[in-house]
């Protein structure tokens, strides 16, 4: 009885070691920590990567125009965006969250806002241009502020074409 | 009467497949969801169905076998079985296959409790019958999912309950003479002493440590086929490791320790595998492998031991079988019907937030804008194409670009957004997992309380 007695206690003994050790090997390899990202609280700065060229200055602006747009609607940026890819995502979107086109457009006005302000305070839009873009922007229908986040550039190419001769000024406008 | 060795097999194997039945249809219920066109919700009855008639039937059934006899109950449990097995398999309604699920379960528990009462004529010994009933029911519970799994992808999953039929013909055969035995002789092989009431706390035990294995099965083959994506028959083969690792903890036996020691040490691997599965660090198969080799050895120490106990010293066996048919059977049911409302949940939540995370990815990513703009208007189709499930995001970035610097980003893209949605996906099951291991650690307590659980 006392060989049976000392086989038990060596098999839970093994059972408990064995059942700690692959516990604490996978915590110890990142068992705990592997989930999805978290994603950013789109009402919180972002801060823009030191951005380079038209191009890279046209990418940060639409992120800080989602960011602003998202706030402004309760949804993450990252919702906002699969939502604006398409006009059928955005026509679910509006109504999984019961959002009206009206809304929506002010909501993406109110972002391309935040994105001239962002712009202009990490010193990629001079305030020469920021004013005027500002009155624009206060203006244009929704399906042309969703073209303008979905493709920034074109923003900024158009602002080029209509600044025409000034080209050179806005080359030092945009840095 | 036939001779003991066929007899012995036909009976381990009636017993094996009828409690096979438990699990056998995890893998095919996404085939099934779709074939029937029904909800995850009522998929999810053909499981739990036939686990709570055999929960409800299995002691009335026990008494049914003492009064026409063990042999009739077995024939005529095992020909129900058949016929209602192969009602499953020409289903076109979930209706109609529920209601044949519950009928299979009726027959099955006739069966199974009234091969207890034959076993230990056949074996020549009460503990060794018990040991053989209780090892070909862990062996059928464990090997349930990988053998539906091959059936499905192989075949169809109504060849999983056709091919039962015939199989339970085979069985049912060599019991038919004790049936034709005890008809024509009037004696009813029945142990007619009874002693002892039921072990509430073994059967206690059973229906917790039942619970945290069906969450373990049932989790992980959903985690491999919907959340890994991995195809019906690569499931089956990746959860064939758990009965493998339950046959070599069924070779320990009785000499590893006393019947306590046995429970508690197989109570403790199953919570510590499934404790492992709570928390793997990355979507990859090999690592599902360490923890089913834990719960594999843990279910067959553990429910051999504890079904023993439950019968140690009681009469008669089929009655007090029939109760850890139940307590098995109860725990199942109740942890599938506890662990699916969570896991749905969570796997809901864990989708959104996986997805989330890739369109960051996206968004923040060094690829062109146009690029960019593209690839999301692709990843939301396939988002939509496969609404409700973990998507096979690949194809969204097929054709590559031309340019090698856009090609590079793009494919860089592509893994860290597959990254995301895998982490997504198996963080979904954690929290289940870790329920279920909960589950199987609260076994201790009934196992640490009962004091006369040594054989």
């Amino acid at each position: 009885m006392t060989g049976e007695s000392n086989r038990g206690t060596f098999l839970v003994v093994c059972a408990v070691v064995a059942s700690l050790a692959l516990v604490g090997a996978y915590l110890a390899a990142g068992g705990s920590s592997y989930t999805p990202a978290k994603t950013q609280n789109p009402c919180k700065p972002r801060p823009w990567r030191s951005p380079e060229g038209l191009e890279q200055i046209a990418q940060q602006f639409s992120l800080s125009a989602l960011d602003g747009a998202a706030c402004e609607l309760g949804v993450s940026r990252e919702t906002l965006a699969r939502a604006l890819a398409t006009p059928e995502s955005r026509e679910r979107f509006t109504e999984r969250y019961e959002i009206s086109d009206a809304e929506l457009a002010r909501a993406i006005r109110a972002g391309l806002l935040r994105a001239v302000d962002d712009a202009e305070r990490a010193g990629a839009l001079s305030p020469l241009l920021a004013g005027p873009l500002r009155a624009t922007l206060r203006q244009i229908p929704l399906d042309q502020a969703i073209e303008l986040i979905n493709n920034a550039q074109s923003l900024l190419d158009n602002l080029q074409g209509f600044l025409g001769p000034a080209q050179g000024l806005l080359e030092q406008l945009l840095p | 009467m036939s001779a003991p060795r066929p007899r012995l097999t036909a009976l381990a194997v009636a017993v094996g497949l009828v409690l096979a039945d438990s699990s056998i249809v995890v893998l095919a219920l996404p085939e099934i969801y779709r074939d029937l066109d029904t909800s995850v919700a009522g998929v999810t009855w053909v499981l739990v169905s036939f686990n709570l008639v055999m929960a409800l039937a299995a002691v009335p059934a026990a008494h049914l076998a003492r009064r026409i006899g063990p042999g009739r109950a077995a024939a005529i449990g095992l020909a129900v079985f058949a016929g209602a097995g192969l009602a499953c398999g020409l289903s076109d309604e979930l209706s109609t296959l529920i209601a044949a699920r519950c009928v299979q379960a009726l027959g099955g528990a006739a069966a199974v409790t009234a091969v207890l009462e034959l076993l230990p004529a056949t074996v020549g010994s009460e503990r060794r019958a018990v040991a053989i009933w209780a090892t070909a029911g862990a062996t059928g519970a464990a090997l349930g999912p990988a053998v539906g799994g091959l059936l499905t992808e192989l075949v169809s999953w109504q060849s999983i309950f056709l091919i039962q039929a015939p199989l339970a013909i085979a069985a049912g055969i060599p019991v038919l003479a004790v049936a034709r035995h005890e008809a024509a002789t009037g004696i009813v092989a029945t142990e007619l002493r009874e002693t002892g009431r039921p072990h509430l706390l073994a059967n206690l035990a059973l229906a917790l440590v039942s619970a945290a294995i069906a969450a373990a099965l049932f989790l992980l083959v959903l985690l491999l086929i919907e959340g890994w994506r991995l195809s019906p028959i690569g499931a089956a083969i990746v959860v064939s490791a758990m009965p493998l690792a339950a046959l070599l903890g069924a070779r320990l036996g009785p000499a590893a320790g006393s019947a306590r020691a046995r429970a508690a040490a197989g109570a403790i691997l199953v919570a510590g595998g499934l404790g492992g599965l709570a928390l793997l660090p990355k979507a990859e198969v090999v690592l599902t492998l360490p923890p089913q080799l834990l719960v594999g050895v843990g279910l067959a120490l553990v429910l051999s031991a504890l079904t023993e106990t439950a019968l140690a010293g009681r009469a008669p066996q089929a009655i007090h079988g029939g109760w850890t048919i139940s307590a098995r059977h109860a725990g199942v049911a109740i942890g599938l019907i506890a662990l699916t409302p969570l896991f749905t949940a969570d796997i809901a939540q864990q989708r959104e937030d996986a997805i989330d995370a890739g369109t960051a990815v996206v968004l923040d990513s060094r690829v062109a804008p146009l690029l960019k703009l593209e690839l999301a208007q692709r990843i939301e189709d396939r988002l939509e194409g496969e609404r409700g499930k973990v998507p096979t995001i690949g194809p969204a970035f097929e054709p590559l670009p031309e340019d090698p610097g856009d090609r590079a980003d793009t494919i860089l893209l592509r893994e860290e957004l597959q990254d995301q949605l895998d982490r997504g996906a198996t963080h979904a099951f954690s929290p289940s997992f870790g329920l279920g291991a909960l589950i199987g650690l609260l076994a201790l307590i009934p196992i640490g309380l009962a004091r006369r659980v040594d054989l």
